[in-house]
């Protein structure tokens, strides 16, 4: 007999005997990966869910005690991940994760982490007002193992002064975003205006595109922008598209061969980095919905709106799409020996996805709702930067694939990026060897085009 | 064994624990990661038995028949007898009643449309999200997505279901979650351009930093020996300090003085050179850093060994050397090179050895980059087994890449002995004899 079949039937036949209640003490541990200060909530709203949920128990007549302890201060996403999974297996993994949708595909195939839907009704308040794409993001074979924590996109952004010292007006500035949107304004006008800012004097050297100077979820949205595909939606196989591969590693050689982006612009510093960014001393730049707070915060950007325009990630040319990565963080139920803390853990992650309790996550860190109710929460709806983002970029917003090997795909093609754009290797050759790489570790799970 | 022996034994027990919870038992599991395919999916421990479409879909055209395929994937939840028999008997008659009069025979999809239908019960209502679960899972006929613990109880619910029986081994095995054995590891690191390029960079850095460990810290020996006690003790701990120094520190100094905001850009622009970030602007740069990050930890150490065994040397022959009138180089050439023979095999055996498997001080000041330029084994190792932001870090073949480097250190190691002639080295002296 199954696992969850068993668990089921006990819990059933509990319930249907009405054992009385005694009291009930739970300690429930989060662990949060990639968190800060400002995203306290992840773990704040557990334990406010905890308050909510013994309440519902106590009217119920139930004791239920809940002791909510978190962890967030982990070195990095590295240490987190390794510490989960070494938890899990040792058999003391915390009840609930707060980490990347990437991280479903691997930890369920392992049996570290219990699907929500088998705790949670999705018909019912406050799941069935979650954006469903965001849902799906948390899915994998169909099956709901998580719920969003929250959400964001990658945007593009825009020095207005500069953009105005190279001769955009400001009704131009504004309609960037739309040209952006419609393909209109694309990657190779981002190489001439960040070419012109640069021979202008305006920003120095290397100064005219910033990228992002390290490795991360943004760099498929430059594949996608030439018209790169990550995963077939008929096979569910990872996709290399080598045309569109080697046009996006062109784009960063021929970015630094014209004095826009440094060569050695990877591994800068990120405060140095943030610093730049915040106070216009590049002209162009991409990055994420979360930076409105860097920037406006500790970065001392007084007037966001005055300064910098945003929009999707323009396309590459005539055969890609504008587009941008949305990356949300799920909150996974680890899997337990005891069913019970399962189903606590599970209720309190649905009763932390309420509208307003997700809402003071969104603002508090910058990052955008999860629930289409969050526009009618003041605190929410009053945020310009959240409904606007929201606005302008979820819609178009596309997430990477659940798939076991798309760490393998995506540490690779960073790989080739990097090779090509320190002047390592051509384009060409890059595509080659990442071809090579992927065929080799891949197999049959890769589509090459 | 005489009391002698065991005093012996005893003595050497704490080390003998050392050996082999340090070095033994990590050769031991490095050999045995190395010939599997274990990665955070499989897990460590073993696995269980699970189908599902990413599973379904990994399992090559020829092995199951598309009616198997077919079979597993169209199942769904169905309310028939049996499915309602269960329910009479585990919550009420009544329930499966009302159940079988407004959803009789019918067939779902998905979970969520057989827990919708059983929101439809108005007599008998289940009012509760778990046990409306539970019941619904009484007419799951579809295995996947369901984890069986035992190949025997995966082998009872496929039989329960209508694949035929010829496909039932190959779903098995396919379906097993946990980690097998496998060689393809060893194949797939021959196979690769990449390897290659990390075997020639670490050859590159230990070649270039062992000269330097060894170098300097002879250099810096012998020029503090000639120095007064006071000045050369002084000049010794300030080279002292990398060693000392937490690694994360040590590298960030190097960083802000490499920035192209840092020290050495802001001094060359003074000279009229463009700010650049000095230690990743070329592949050539990165090695000149790194090179020298490591380099100026290990010389310390060799620093001191040295100056040590410099000092055992007689001073008579010191001065006996100054009355035939040698000078400073010919003291140096004929009386204290040879016998830093010892020290100096030490060194370099032990730092050919520590530099293979070393890569912190890589992995904080360029991680390998620019370019992958300076991804030597050990890191590239750590990278594939630890270090993987898409989340499935692969053990197996990091334990792989490790497993050579064990192989080649074993071999450096015997080599080393025999060129330096270990056993001679320590013989006893003559005048024991």
């Amino acid at each position: 007999m199954t696992k969850k079949f068993t668990g089921a039937l006990a819990a059933l036949m509990m319930s249907v005997a009405a054992v009385p209640a005694v009291a009930e003490d739970v300690t429930i541990t989060v662990w949060a990966g990639g968190s800060n200060d400002s995203d306290a909530y992840r773990i704040d709203a557990i334990a406010m869910a905890a308050d909510m949920l013994e309440r519902e128990a106590a009217i119920r007549g139930e004791d239920l005690n809940i002791t909510v302890e978190g962890k967030r201060d982990f070195g990095g996403w590295e240490e987190f991940k390794q510490g989960v999974t070494l938890a899990a297996e040792a058999g003391t993994a915390p009840n609930i994760v707060v980490t990347s949708h990437l991280d479903i595909a691997p930890w369920s195939q392992a049996g570290y982490i219990v699907p929500v839907e088998d705790y949670l009704d999705f018909d019912a308040w406050p799941l069935n007002d979650i954006y469903p794409n965001l849902l799906e993001i948390a899915a994998y074979n169909d099956v709901q193992w998580g719920l969003p924590q929250d959400a964001e996109s990658r945007p593009f952004f825009f020095w207005k002064d500069t953009m105005r010292a190279i001769g955009y007006s400001d009704e131009e500035i504004a309609a960037l975003p739309g040209r952006v949107a419609s393909g209109d304004y694309t990657l190779q006008n981002v190489l001439e205006d960040g070419k012109k800012a640069v021979d202008m004097g305006i920003v120095e050297k290397g100064y005219g595109f910033y990228p992002r100077p390290s490795n991360g979820p943004d760099w498929g949205q430059f594949y996608q922008s030439f018209g790169g595909v990550l995963q077939d939606p008929e096979t569910g196989k990872l996709v290399l598209d080598k045309a569109a591969m080697q046009a996006f590693y062109q784009f960063f050689a021929d970015a630094v061969e014209a004095g826009l982006t440094r060569k050695n612009h990877i591994g800068t510093d990120w405060g140095q980095w943030y610093s730049e960014v915040a106070n216009g001393k590049a002209a162009l730049w991409h990055g994420g919905t979360w930076h409105y707070g860097r920037y406006t915060k500790k970065e001392g950007n007084q007037d966001f709106f005055g300064t910098i325009e945003f929009s999707l990630i323009p396309a590459g040319g005539e055969n890609g799409r504008p587009n941008t990565i949305t990356h949300p963080l799920v909150y996974l139920v680890t899997d337990q020996a005891n069913d019970d803390h399962e189903e606590i853990a599970a209720q309190l992650i649905k009763i932390a996805s309420e509208p307003r309790l997700n809402s003071l996550h969104a603002i508090k860190s910058a990052h955008l709702g999860i629930s289409a109710q969050q526009s009618n929460i003041e605190l929410y709806a009053d945020d310009r930067w959240a409904s606007e983002a929201t606005e302008r970029l979820l819609g178009e917003a596309n997430a990477q694939p659940n798939h076991l090997s798309y760490g393998v795909f995506s540490e690779a093609m960073w790989s080739g990026l990097e090779a090509t754009w320190t002047g390592v290797k051509s384009a060409e050759d890059a595509v080659a060897e990442l071809e090579a790489e992927l065929t080799a570790k891949l197999g049959d799970e890769l589509i090459i085009r | 064994m005489n009391r002698r022996t065991a005093l012996g034994f005893g003595f050497l027990a704490p080390a003998l624990l050392v050996v082999i919870l340090f070095f033994l038992a990590p050769v031991v599991l490095t050999v045995f990661f190395a010939f599997t395919n274990m990665s955070t999916s499989t897990g460590i421990r073993g696995g269980e038995y699970l189908l599902n479409q990413s599973i379904l879909r990994s399992i090559p055209e020829d092995a199951i028949s598309t009616e198997t395929r077919n079979t597993l994937e169209n199942a769904g939840y169905q309310v028939n007898d049996q499915g309602l028999a269960k329910l009479a008997e585990t919550v009420s008659p009544a329930t499966a009643d009302e159940l079988r009069s407004l959803h009789g025979g019918a067939r779902f999809d998905s979970r969520r449309d057989m827990e919708r239908a059983l929101k439809d019960l108005r007599e008998n209502r289940i009012r509760s999200t778990r046990d409306r679960k539970a019941a619904a899972d009484l007419f799951n006929t579809s295995i996947l997505n369901t984890r069986y613990n035992t190949e025997d109880a995966f082998r009872a619910a496929l039989a329960g279901t209508n694949v035929p029986v010829g496909d039932h081994d190959a779903l098995t095995s396919f379906a097993y979650t946990g980690w097998s054995w496998t060689t393809e590891n060893m194949k797939l690191l021959f196979s690769l351009d990449s390897s290659y390029r990390y075997a020639a960079n670490t050859a590159l850095y230990v070649a270039l930093t062992l000269a330097f460990n060894v170098g300097f810290g002879l250099f810096l020996a012998i020029s503090t020996f000639y120095l007064p006690p006071v000045l050369a003790s002084t000049f010794r701990t300030i080279w002292f300090l990398p060693r000392i120094l937490p690694p994360v520190l040590y590298v960030l100094m190097w960083k802000w003085f490499t920035w192209d905001t840092g020290f050495l850009a802001t001094m060359t622009g003074y000279l009229g050179i463009a700010p650049r970030n000095w230690m990743l602007d070329t592949a050539t740069n990165a090695w000149v850093f790194v090179v020298l990050i490591n380099g100026c930890v290990g010389a310390s150490l060799g620093m001191i060994l040295f100056s040590s065994a410099i000092k055992a040397i007689p001073t008579s022959m010191l001065y006996a050397s100054e009355v035939d009138g040698a000078s400073r180089w010919q003291q140096v050439r004929y009386i204290i090179l040879p016998q830093l023979r010892w020290p100096i095999l030490f060194t370099t055996s032990y730092q050919t050895l520590s530099l293979l498997t070393s890569f912190e001080y890589i992995l904080l000041s360029t991680e390998g980059g620019p370019g992958r330029a300076t991804e030597v084994w050990a890191l590239a190792a750590y990278h594939t087994a630890l270090s993987n932001y898409g989340g499935n870090l692969q053990y197996g073949l990091g334990a792989a890449y490790a497993l050579i480097l064990v192989v080649i250190g074993i071999i450096a190691s015997l080599l080393y002995l025999r060129f330096f002639n270990f056993k001679e080295l320590v013989s006893k002296p003559r005048i024991e004899q």
